[in-house]
């Protein structure tokens, strides 16, 4: 039988775990992104801090805030 | 979303806009998307000029945005030709397609299905494309640049 201490720390660590996988799933939902494609068929996720992607996504923002 | 808006200013000897069937086919197709689509919040068609077919945004800023981003991404393209973009912002999601000469720019709630998205709008342009043609009141549109591709 496992002593009454370490079935509290279980406790404490699964809701930890739970903490955590929850924290890290919002965070991915939440990341931005810019995803190209062109004609060719290549595929491009421009880096979110450089000129081109904040143009698009600025563009994007003012459209989503008109609705 | 039903309303859309007509955005051309009328035919006419110094501005004859877009040719009123693609006006009305992109209307229709606007229509039918947001059917298929039940977080679409609002989206616009614009032709080969990137002037605003048809819009379904009362706001007039809309179509001047959409104009902007596609400017954007197409700069942004480099020497490659820009087809499709998918844009997730914290708040909702863009959406830009090219076809047959045409663009259609979509906003939409957060978390769609991209490829399925993109994939109605393709078929959209394609259909207001192909209703235009067909009317014989637009040449057909041709497959050059922005002519999209083929795997859709």
């Amino acid at each position: 039988m496992l002593k009454p201490h370490r079935v509290v720390l279980d406790k404490v660590s699964s809701y930890t775990d739970e903490a955590a996988a929850f924290m890290r799933r919002r965070r991915h939902q939440r990341r931005e992104f810019v995803r190209i494609r062109f004609q060719s068929g290549a595929e491009s996720d421009l880096p979110v801090d450089g000129a081109g992607a904040r143009r698009i996504s600025e563009a994007a923002r003012r459209l989503i805030e008109l609705g | 979303m039903a309303d859309t808006n007509r955005k051309t200013s009328g035919p006419g000897p110094d501005n004859p806009g877009p040719q009123a069937a693609l006006v009305d086919a992109a209307a229709r197709v606007l229509e039918n998307l947001a059917e298929l689509e039940p977080e679409l919040v609002n989206a616009g068609i614009f032709d080969r000029n990137l002037e605003a077919v048809c819009v379904t945004s009362a706001s007039p800023d809309w179509p001047k945005q959409a104009v902007a981003l596609l400017e954007a991404l197409d700069s942004s393209s480099g020497e490659e030709v820009f087809d499709s973009a998918h844009i997730a912002e914290t708040d909702g999601e863009v959406f830009a397609v090219t076809e047959e000469g045409l663009s259609l720019v979509a906003v939409t709630g957060r978390f769609v299905l991209a490829s399925l998205t993109s994939y109605d709008m393709r078929m959209a342009l394609r259909d207001a494309a192909r209703a235009a043609s067909s009317s014989g009141d637009v040449e057909p549109l041709d497959n050059g640049e922005n002519g999209g591709s083929e795997d859709a």
